[in-house]
């Protein structure tokens, strides 16, 4: 009879083979500091998942051609190990642990999105592993007790926030009761929209005025003709929409292909669906919230100021009319951790992190300034409106550098 | 009897490897249970899809419902469930270390007998389709359970649940020494599921190689080569594909629970029916090794799971390309998988007797006589017949 090996010997000895294979490497290589992310470069959430990646490529670039990060006299290089989690959150925890457990990564870059960094902060808490995200906007984020997570952008209850109020005092002002404030909600059905959700609904029930619409749409979302037509039906003064790009781009088309006439419209990712460039003066009015904007007041060590930001983004990536908040905040959690490794003057990650918990800091982004959850308390999101094809900020009244259009015209 | 005696080895090896790994390897145990979870997947759908010829596509619904199963039985103990998915996330949690094993035992078990009843109810809808109307019915099925799930405010909706952390120490000092790095009580989490998957994955295999040595496995593959025979000679055709439905969604539902705690956080449809991915995979792991086959699907599994580990990371973009053409190859040139294509080739490698003794030898004879006569009424030369 014939001596062969079994199928099994060759299962096991193919695992064998594949578990040596892979490399192992460490935190900081020579005069290399390396950071791991796991970002969405394919699947639903690619548009913004590359979005981030360019910012976290700009600061990377800026800081090693400016002298890298000083630690201990010496001069580092930072450098990314970036995996796809193909917008799911399955994938970006089991990444997160390759990262972590393989790469040998200490310091680590958020992914995007809520649900993403919902799957990856249980890891990066079990391994004491520093995280510094730009992406994760969900307020249940930070009501956990995580130590090693923290974010430069605001939470996602405020999105929406100074969108209601607006609409409250624009009632108050035409002598309108609350209560008849009629308004239609569309939210996507993930974990950020509905946390956005919550908010809003919040901030409705406070300010007291009426829901007629609460639809939930589909991910990766196509169509919603369905509540548009609700919309017609009901004529609501304030329709909000959320469902990051490839929802805010669905909304814009329709709302255009359905001569939409709600006088007031806010939605969520309006620069990163690039809604002006891609349906024109039909999104005029538009209301956006936005973690930043260009033309904001703020100047920091690096980059200069947010236009200087903005112009440097524009000549180092093609394709961009408006430069979309979530390269911005990218950019930003790469200088959180440049200043961290230089304050603590260390590569121990107990020491970056508390470096971290204590930053202080005024950027092109804004004040950063963590709470002891880890959300940056320092930086207040504002409201922009698309004007003659110009995102211009309308609220809060500090940063508003113009007066809003109401109602807006429909064209 | 070759196979039987080349088999005990192989046994070994792959028992040494499963105990062995995560002291060995132990920055890799999360991809080794991954491993272990792919081939319970690529197992239970060989019972349908192989043993059977019923191609579920939705066999993945059982999944989602194991892993959703286990974590309300996780969490509803102790807190409301309402309020602890609610996405303002207000309530804090935290639970004892005998909260989160006793919640994660019931949940384990539920889940299992959950998917079984679940699997018999749906059976009975379902298991009117036959063909592609069965693959379609099926699939329809998963998805519309990860839309609806989504849509069910309690357990979260689209924002999903995120489970009991683990109860994992807080020392600095690793807890064992292994040669190839320590374990800090970090990864006690992993090692933890790393053993629970490598024992689920296990008796997967025992069972299922019992499974098919019984007048039960029969059965099925009667049902596979000519279901309106088997029933005509009085094979109570439902009741024995419902049972093996619910044999894949048992070992299906605790696969669920464990994959869930593994991720830490679910949503319905990326995690927990994902249709496009685990369950394309798991039909493409049994193709791919050779479905109708025990070991088939473990060699599939084994290998896909090391392709895409190893490969999809460092081709940024390309993966699912790669996936297309995988999924090309084996449809296109290995219908058979690869065990389907050596058992052809080598049956005595299995065990198979190829009966060449007296039937075999017979036709053989039959067929040279024939054709020696075709011969010679032709006029032409006798030859010896070519086999």
């Amino acid at each position: 009879m014939l001596k062969h090996c079994s199928p099994a010997t060759a299962v096991a000895a193919a695992a064998i083979a594949a578990v040596i294979a892979a490399p192992a490497s460490a935190k900081v290589e020579g005069d290399t500091i390396v950071l791991g992310s796991a970002l969405s470069e394919t699947g639903k959430y690619s548009t913004n998942g590359i979005h981030a990646k360019n910012g976290y490529n700009i600061a990377i670039d800026l800081i090693n051609k400016t002298g890298g990060v000083k630690v201990g006299g010496k001069s580092y290089k930072l450098r990314v190990i970036y995996y796809d989690d193909e917008s799911t959150p399955a994938r970006g925890a089991q990444l997160a642990e390759r990262l972590i457990r393989q790469d040998g990564v200490k310091y680590m870059l958020g992914p995007y999105s809520s649900g993403l960094t919902k799957a990856i902060a249980p890891v990066t808490e079990k391994y004491r592993i520093p995280m510094v995200e730009a992406e994760g906007a969900s307020r249940s984020l930070f009501t956990k007790g995580y130590k090693y997570l923290f974010a430069v952008l605001s939470t996602s209850e405020q999105y929406l926030a100074s969108a209601i109020q607006l609409a409250a005092e624009i009632a108050d002002k035409a002598g309108k009761k609350r209560k008849d404030v009629k308004i239609a909600m569309a939210f996507e059905n993930d974990p950020f929209s509905l946390d956005v959700r919550a908010g809003v609904i919040d901030d409705i029930k406070r300010l007291g005025m009426t829901v007629v619409i609460d639809d939930r749409l589909p991910r990766d979302l196509s169509d919603m003709t369905a509540t548009l037509t609700k919309v017609r039906a009901l004529k609501p003064d304030l329709l909000v929409v959320s469902g990051h790009s490839k929802g805010a781009a669905t909304a814009a088309r329709q709302i255009k292909e359905l001569k939409i006439a709600t006088p007031m419209i806010a939605m969520t990712h309006c620069e990163s669906a690039k809604v002006v460039s891609k349906f024109g003066a039909s999104v005029d009015g538009f209301l956006c919230p936005t973690q930043w904007a260009e033309t904001l007041s703020y100047k920091g060590k690096y980059f200069g100021s947010a236009a200087d930001f903005d112009k440097k983004f524009k000549a180092t990536f093609s394709g961009y009319k408006t430069v979309p908040y979530q390269s911005a905040q990218a950019a930003a959690a790469v200088l959180v951790w440049k200043e961290a490794f230089e304050r603590a003057n260390s590569f121990d990650k107990e020491k970056v992190r508390e470096a971290i918990a204590s930053t202080e800091m005024t950027t092109f982004y804004g004040r950063i300034k963590f709470s002891k959850a880890g959300n940056n308390i320092a930086k207040p999101m504002v409201l922009r409106q698309i004007q003659d094809g110009n995102y211009v900020v309308v609220a809060p009244s500090k940063w508003a550098s113009h007066k809003v259009q109401h109602p807006r015209k429909v064209q | 009897m070759t196979g039987k005696r080349l088999e005990l080895p192989g046994y070994l090896l792959l028992a040494v490897f499963g105990v062995i790994a995560p002291l060995v390897f132990p920055a890799y145990v999360q991809q080794i249970a991954m491993l272990w979870i792919m081939i319970v997947f690529a197992l239970t759908w060989d019972t349908m899809g192989g043993q059977m010829g019923y191609n579920s596509l939705g066999n993945i619904f059982f999944f989602g419902a194991g892993m959703y199963i286990a974590a309300v039985c996780q969490i509803w103990p102790w807190y409301d469930v309402g309020e602890y998915t609610d996405p303002s996330g207000s309530l804090t949690t935290s639970f004892t270390t005998d909260q989160y094993f006793l919640g994660l035992a019931l949940g384990v078990v539920l889940a299992a007998i959950g998917s079984v009843v679940l699997a018999a109810l749906f059976g009975l809808i379902v298991f009117g389709l036959r063909g592609p109307y069965f693959a379609i019915g099926t699939l329809g099925m998963a998805i519309a359970a990860g839309e609806l799930i989504g849509a069910w405010d309690w357990i979260g909706g689209g924002g999903g649940i995120r489970l009991p952390v683990f109860p994992s120490g807080t020392d600095a000092e690793p807890l064992f020494r292994v040669p190839f790095g320590d374990i800090q009580s970090a990864d006690l989490q992993g090692v933890f599921f790393y053993w629970t998957c490598f024992v689920l994955a296990v008796l997967t295999f025992l069972f299922l190689r019992w499974l098919y040595r019984t007048r039960f496995g029969l059965m099925l593959n009667a049902i596979r080569d000519d279901e309106t025979k088997a029933e005509a000679l009085g094979v109570r055709t439902q009741l024995y594909k419902t049972v093996a439905w619910s044999i894949s969604a048992f070992f299906l539902g605790i696969s669920g629970a464990l994959f869930g705690n593994i991720i830490g956080f679910m949503e319905p449809l990326e995690v927990a029916f994902p249709t496009v991915t685990f369950g394309i995979f798991m039909v493409l792991m049994a193709l791919l090794g050779g479905k109708g086959t025990l070991w088939g699907p473990v060699i599939g599994a084994t290998l896909f799971h090391i392709i895409k580990e190893v490969t999809w990371t460092h081709l940024l973009g390309w993966q699912w390309v790669v996936l297309g053409l995988l999924i090309v190859v084996t449809v296109v040139f290995f219908q058979q998988g690869i065990v389907g294509w050596l058992q052809e080739r080598r049956p005595e490698w299995f065990g198979i007797e190829v009966d060449r003794g007296t039937a075999g030898q017979r036709a053989d004879a039959e067929a040279a006589e024939a054709l020696e006569a075709a011969l010679d009424d032709a006029g032409g030369p006798a030859r010896e017949p070519v086999r």
